[in-house]
């Protein structure tokens, strides 16, 4: 196999489908042998080192690197960490496998970090929609309680950890750390103001470190194997593996481990089996609904790495790449991703709350034959109040990049297919039928 | 107003006790609520949660107000939601969706006059590898035509069963899946309330949860 | 000072305090920055984005929110880069594209945010052509507040002011996104003491108060500022008139007493002003027992007939409390000098004893709770008596980190934010002081809060059947805390200024011990006669003697002892015994109309003068309206009787009395008109001012007062809307005023084999009344609470032993 194929965190799943998420089935593939290994024979902060080493960046979308954040947290008790298991961004349904397939991989990633970070209670926040995932990682909670690797007294060293299970109930924004807080604190899923940032006010107030499910998986292989062996694969700044989540107009949906630098061209065509039905590619989303499009031409000769498609205007983002054939319609795939985001606008700031409706709206209306010659510019500037300067990384008149990812398919749409979204408003419906 | 019955207070006390704050048991006392009242979010339920959190019932419905999953409209004996976003969408999810409101005759959005069905469509729910993916309280089918939606709506409506599991429904009525779901899960829904044992699933595990509470029973007198 | 720092705002460099937020720093400095969701008295939330500016950051300048960003030294500020305009315009236009531009029918019109700033940096025209947002039209969110969500722009601050400020979050953002809306929870209303604040600060006509919904345009409106006299807190107000009426009551900030809010009380109740029960014309009481209207120079004939007539020490003086203290002070010059009596209590024996309420020292003032590490409460719960003083214990308790210790029988509004509550038995208090004091058991970690200074002891009565001596007694234990500072806590509007204007038996104006030889000796020389000798009687020994037939005349000044008097039976004899009662006053009360002269006088708004608050601050109160029909001030009627009997109290003006108080009345001395002139950082003189002193230093001393158990005990105290006449005379209010209930805890309604809702009958050895029974766990068992005041409760009296049981 290619260096692609590395498998950090979907080796057991893919080896012992029947029972990977079981913690017999871990724990006779070397799971906890990290953990065991850190109480042993590091300091909690040679295990803060080792990540810091690894130059891994959180997978939850902003890609920020995760040693880094564990620096900023402030050094008063008590302290909390906070999984974001939220995963909500349209395209994204990586960390449901992997709280699905390899739950220990996680707990032990938490309990890791609590270890280097001095936290001695963590929450997992786990979308509402995932029962399924939440059942497994309470039951794979409940096994590592038994067997000592949480609790008042992990492996007889005195180190503590305590891991409650927090379900959601509907709200995209709480996967935004600081709403997923005031959620976890029974509030509305409302983003805060930042600063101050969740690693010096976070969860009640307290110090707090919100890292994401695969950011928290990826820590007992660093561990293990040593942050500078994990800095390694792949190129400097995109190091490790990621988890891609593939789907759309593409043969082989589902869920990749690759090591980043590969194309575009590898990825949709090689890995996923190129376009079904005999169509042609015509856009894709690289890092979720939040991102602006990739078209073919430009981009997929480009590689895959945080650096190179933040350079193209875009983001790697959660790791969703979702694919658009020929047929597909760019004024009703983007009015359903703004539909989105203004469904999941929490409502409390000016400009998303009646930006994100009133774009959702034009859309509608432009979809359905109502719209007019000037829209396409008032659809712009419109978002240009919300995103000013229309570009990417944001700027926002908003409090959080909600309001901002609502225009990224219209900066999109406006740039690249302008002529399709003009054909709408002149010929009053939609030309592909 | 209807005050909950001890059993239900005293799970309303171990999900409190999960917390550091008191607070932050609203969520899941208002899937508790939901519960006992056959997966409505009612009024009294929410004084109860309010109650028991030390809020006003006015800061209790502000918050359940904001969660898409808490129905204080009511819902029905089965949830249905087929997810329309953007993966779903491309490869005809809104075909789908008609195929259930058109199965059910419940437009989405409402809940027919019956009780048995509530027809929604809803945001990413995560199975977009396996789209077109719907979920019947909360339990998971990926791959789902609109043919094999009608099929599952009248195994629905004609088999009225207690419980819904997702490998179940995935098996007679799913397809392509977004990854191997590995094992059967021994858990599923009683009502439009997500199925976890701390809140109260079928079939429950017979792991206690992490927060010492035993693995608790289905309320209501609802179990397999 | 505190430390500043230097920033640029759109080139100009300005000095600021440091750690301020740039939308205040800014608008002190003359750059203001335009905004919906900020308010200077809550936490900033960034909500509306329309203080948008530009920050130079590390990457370049940086869209940021104004109200949220702290000043830091060489921050670089742009408020009028075409980025910011263009930011500033896109916002106001997102608010306006679903609001519905009813300007022309919103009570908001002419005095709107929205509207002013769209005037100042709005687009001009609207580019939205979606159907508006929809709501059904203002809905009745309680008896006095209406919500319109259609005109509602989501700033939170209706929101946040009811959870951060008042404490009781009864409105609250329900829904999300585009259909976010204010709203309260089904069949629970917006019953908020502090509700009007909420439509006072709301940026746009989303809430509107019923009682002042199209009654005015406010380009119409006539105001000036006065002082709120519902209760002894002082708030600062802006009175609006229009047509001569008084029509609205908005707070104006300050920050000593109010901090820009009020009670619902305070701001509603003047609907009282222009009830049509309004006594207009003096009335005099035929020998058919009716009255009938006279004229001034009958009705003052008659009254100066009747004292010449009298034994001067058979006369005798209840009230002053509810007007000025230039009528306070005609009032006890005209009893010392005209009629000769010491008989005179401005309190009715609801109140403290008068040489503490004046004469306490360590005093603390309002401002004092900014700065105290610990709070001690042991008094009434200030959420029914004191309002915005609750809401300052409330903000130091909550936002600035003071312990907290709560000293009470019941459960007071403040319990969730204390840090400690003591709840006890009325009877009990003398034996929880002490244990409290000396730390025992349960008491020491409240004990242990109360260790760390600054300290300031808030001391009243937590109920009137308890001993008022118990109010000493805390507060020569409060003395001894680190860096002590006691606020004697009385209730009605200017008692403070009335006691300083010596209406007490054992007071001289300004604060002067009636026994002070040199005080007594000035005050004659200045007076210009003899003060007179012996003891005078307070409420208690007035109602006494008048019960008792001792009395020729009674004297009422805007006093209702039938109602307010905690013997309500004591009172009715009194005043029926009494040959000659003669009640200046505003209406006819449960008091005046057993009166056989009452004298029309100017109420609040319709008269000028001085008035002093809880603190010792002197403020004024200003005249906006004339007084209905032949109403005028006091001061002036006690005048012309004061001619009639060949005598004159110098009163020509409300100005002239006060100059004459501030050359009489020592720890007055100073305190003019011009010092009191409204304006910023004008906040009122508190007592002594700056160039007085104040003789009467009264340092608290244990009076040793005796713990009594009995097996059912009463609690008896006020709630904030009772059947006091600015309530029972104003429309709004009278429709909130609760049904007097007898609770008990339900441990003991059990006991009794009792259930709620029976009617019961509470009794004591001075009285008793029919109630329905109501349930509250708060109570320690054998108490039962009887709110003061409401429903004829006055008839129960104050015996603290009482017997409930079933009503026969």
């Amino acid at each position: 196999m290619t260096a692609t194929s590395t498998k950090i965190l979907t080796g057991r799943m893919d080896a012992h489908p029947a029972d990977s998420h079981t913690i017999e089935r871990y724990l006779a593939t070397g799971g906890y042998e990290a953990l065991r290994k850190a109480l042993e024979t590091m300091a909690p902060e040679d295990v803060a080192a080792e990540l810091k080493a690894s130059n891994m960046r959180g997978r939850g979308g902003a890609n920020f690197p995760t040693g880094v954040k564990w620096g900023f947290l402030a050094a008063t008790e008590p302290r909390y960490l906070v999984v974001n298991a939220d995963e909500s961004e349209p395209g994204t349904f990586k960390d449901r496998m992997l709280l699905e397939r390899d739950p220990h991989q996680m707990i032990e990633g938490i309990a890791l970090s609590c270890y280097a970070l001095g936290i001695r209670q963590a929450f997992v926040y786990v979308r509402g929609e995932y029962p399924r995932p939440a059942r497994r990682v309470e039951r794979a909670i409940a096994e590592a309680y038994r067997h000592g690797f949480l609790g008042n007294d992990v492996l007889g060293t005195g180190f503590a950890c305590d891991v409650v299970v927090h379900l959601g109930a509907g709200a995209y924004i709480c996967g935004e750390e600081t709403a997923l807080l005031n959620s976890l604190e029974g509030r509305r899923g409302e983003p805060r103001i930042k600063p101050p940032f969740p690693a010096v006010e976070g969860l009640y107030a307290r110090p707090t470190i919100v890292n994401n499910v695969e950011t928290l998986s990826n820590v007992p292989w660093i561990v293990t194997n040593g942050g500078a062996q994990y800095a390694t694969i792949g190129p400097e700044t995109s190091a490790g593996t990621r988890l891609f989540s593939l789907s759309g107009h593409v043969a082989k949906p589902g869920n990749y481990e690759l090591v980043m630098g590969l194309t575009w061209r590898e990825f949709i065509y090689d890995i996923g089996g190129g376009i079904p039905n005999g169509r042609e590619l015509k856009a894709w989303i690289p890092g979720g609904a939040s991102a602006p499009w990739f078209v073919p031409d430009p981009h997929l000769d480009t590689p895959v790495t945080i650096d190179d498609v933040g350079k193209h205007g875009s983001m790697l983002g959660s790791g969703a790449v979702v694919v658009m054939d020929d047929t597909t319609c760019v004024v009703r795939a983007a009015m359903n991703i703004v539909q989105f985001f203004a469904h999941e606008s929490c409502g409390q700031c000016t400009p998303c709350r009646e930006g994100t409706g009133w774009l959702q709206r034009m859309l509608w209306r432009i979809e359905n034959g109502a719209g007019r010659p000037v829209d396409v510019d008032l659809l712009l500037d419109v978002s240009d109040n919300i995103s000013p300067g229309l570009k990417w990384p944001p700027a926002m008149t908003t409090i959080c990049p909600l309001g901002p990812s609502a225009v990224s398919p219209i900066t999109t749409i406006t740039t690249y297919f302008r002529d399709e979204v003009a054909a709408h408003v002149e010929e009053g419906v939609c030309p592909l039928g | 107003m209807s005050e909950w019955s001890a059993a239900i207070r005293e799970r309303a006390r171990a999900l409190v006790a999960r917390y550091p704050d008191r607070r932050s048991a609203v969520m899941p006392l208002l899937y508790l609520a939901m519960l006992t009242e056959d997966g409505d979010l009612t009024e009294d339920g929410m004084r109860q949660v309010a109650e028991h959190t030390g809020l006003t019932p006015a800061q209790v419905q502000s918050v359940a107000s904001f969660y898409t999953m808490y129905k204080r409209e009511g819902v029905g004996r089965y949830l249905v939601s087929v997810c329309t976003s953007i993966s779903c969408m491309l490869l005809a999810a809104h075909d789908v969706l008609d195929a259930v409101a058109d199965e059910t005759g419940v437009p989405h959005g409402e809940t027919g006059e019956d009780g048995t069905f509530s027809v929604e469509h809803v945001e990413c729910i995560g199975a977009c590898g396996g789209a077109p993916a719907v979920q019947v309280n909360y339990e998971l089918i990926e791959g789902v035509t609109p043919d094999k939606a009608r099929e599952l709506c009248r195994w629905l409506r004609d088999g009225r069963p207690e419980v819904v599991f997702s490998d179940e429904m995935q098996a007679l009525f799913g397809g392509q899946r977004s990854f191997e779901w590995g094992p059967k899960e021994p858990e599923g829904a009683v009502a439009a309330v997500p199925a976890i044992a701390h809140l109260g699933s079928a079939a429950g595990s017979s792991s206690p949860p992490s927060g010492g509470s035993p693995a608790a029973q289905p309320p209501g007198g609802g179990s397999t | 000072m505190a430390e500043r720092v230097t920033i640029t705002v759109d080139g100009k460099e300005m000095s600021v305090p440091a750690g301020s937020l740039l939308i205040e720093a800014a608008q002190d400095e003359g750059v203001y920055i335009p905004r919906f969701c900020w308010h200077k008295r809550m936490k900033p939330v960034g909500m509306c984005r329309m203080c948008l500016v530009e920050v130079e950051g590390p990457r370049g300048m940086l869209l940021t929110t104004a109200c949220t960003m702290r000043v830091n030294d060489g921050m670089q500020v742009d408020t009028q880069s075409d980025v910011v305009k263009k930011a500033q315009e896109g916002v106001l236009e997102f608010l306006l594209i679903n609001h519905p531009l009813d300007c022309p029918v919103c009570d908001r019109g002419g005095e709107c945010p929205l509207q002013d700033q769209t005037m100042a940096y709005g687009p001009g025209e609207s580019r939205f052509v979606e159907e508006k947002r929809h709501f059904e039209k203002p809905i009745d969110i309680s008896e006095l507040v209406k919500l319109d969500r259609e005109r509602c722009i989501l700033c939170a601050r209706c929101t946040r002011f009811s959870d951060e400020i008042s404490g009781d979050p009864l409105i609250e953002f329900v829904d999300r996104g585009y259909g976010t809306q204010v709203l309260t929870f089904p069949d629970e209303p917006f019953a908020s003491y502090f509700s009007g604040n909420t439509v006072q600060i709301c940026p746009v006509g989303a809430l509107t108060a019923t009682p002042y919904r199209f009654r005015a345009r406010p380009w119409d409106l006539e105001a000036v500022e006065s002082t709120c006299q519902q209760c002894s807190v002082g708030c600062r107000v802006s009175l609006q008139s229009s047509q001569n009426t008084i029509v609205r009551l908005n707070a104006v900030d300050n920050d000593a007493t109010n901090h820009g809010w009020l009670c619902d009380k305070g701001r509603f109740s003047f609907e009282y002003l222009s009830s049509p029960h309004r006594v207009g014309t003096p009335l005099v009481k035929g020998a058919d027992g009716e009255f009938a209207e006279a004229t001034w120079g009958d009705a003052i004939g008659l009254v100066a007939d009747r004292l010449r007539d009298a034994d001067d020490t058979r006369v005798a003086a209840l009230g002053g409390a509810r007007g000025t203290n230039e009528d306070a002070y005609a009032f006890g010059k005209f009893m010392r000098t005209v009629v000769g009596s010491p008989h005179l209590d401005a309190q009715l024996g609801d109140g403290l004893d008068p040489q503490l309420v004046v004469g306490v020292t360590p005093r603390a003032t309002i401002p004092d709770l900014e700065t105290a590490r610990a709070i001690l409460l042991w008094g009434p719960d200030l959420k029914e008596e004191l309002p915005v003083l609750y809401l300052r214990v409330r903000r130091a308790a909550q936002e600035l980190g003071a312990k907290l210790v709560v000293v009470h029988p019941r459960r007071t509004g403040l319990d969730d934010v204390a840090a400690h509550k003591i709840t006890y038995r009325p009877g009990q208090g003398p034996a929880v002081l002490r244990r409290l004091a000396a730390g025992e058991g349960e008491l020491a970690e409240a004990r242990a809060a109360l260790a760390d200074g600054p300290v300031v002891a808030l001391v009243g009565r937590p109920g009137l059947a308890e001993d008022p001596r118990l109010a000493e007694a805390v507060a020569a234990f409060a003395a001894g805390l680190p860096d002590a500072g006691i606020m004697p806590l009385e209730r009605r509007g200017n008692v403070v200024g009335a006691l300083d204007m010596g209406l007490s038996p054992s007071l001289l104006p300004g604060r002067v011990a009636i026994d002070d030889a040199a005080g007594r000796a000035a005050l004659a020389e200045a007076w210009g006669a003899d003060l007179p000798e012996g003891d005078g009687l307070g409420a208690a020994g007035i109602l006494a003697a008048a019960e008792a037939g001792d009395l020729d005349v009674l004297l009422l000044l805007g006093a209702d002892p039938a109602d307010d008097y905690p013997q309500g039976n004591v009172a009715d004899a009194a005043l029926a015994r009494t040959p000659f009662v003669v009640a200046f006053d505003l209406f006819l009360t449960d008091s005046s109309r057993q009166a056989d002269v009452v004298l029309p006088v100017s109420g609040f708004g319709e008269s000028e003068g001085t008035v002093t608050n809880v603190e010792g601050r002197v403020q004024k109160v200003n005249r906006l309206v004339p007084a209905p029909g032949a109403a005028r001030p006091a001061w002036s009627v006690l005048e012309d009787v004061a001619a009639r009997l060949g005598a004159s109290l110098g009163a020509v003006s409300a100005e002239a009395l006060s100059k004459e108080i501030a050359e009489v009345a020592p720890a007055y001395g100073g305190i003019s008109w011009d010092l009191l002139d409204f304006g910023d950082g004008r906040e009122g003189v508190v007592v002594p001012g700056p160039e007085a002193t104040q003789p009467l230093q009264h340092a608290p001393a244990d009076p040793a007062v005796q713990p009594s158990a009995r097996d059912l005990v009463l609690h008896l105290a006020r709630v904030l809307y009772d059947d006091g006449v600015h309530v029972r005379f104003g429309p709004s209010l009278a429709r909130v005023v609760p049904v007097a209930a007898a609770y008990v805890h339900p441990n003991d309604a059990t006991r009794l084999g009792l259930t709620a809702g029976t009617l019961v009958t509470v009794a004591g050895d001075r009285g008793e009344i029919d109630l329905p029974l109501g349930l509250d766990e708060s109570l320690a068992p054998g108490t039962v609470y009887v709110p003061f005041n409401l429903d004829e409760t006055s008839e129960l009296g104050n015996a603290l032993a009482v017997t409930l049981e079933a009503a026969g």
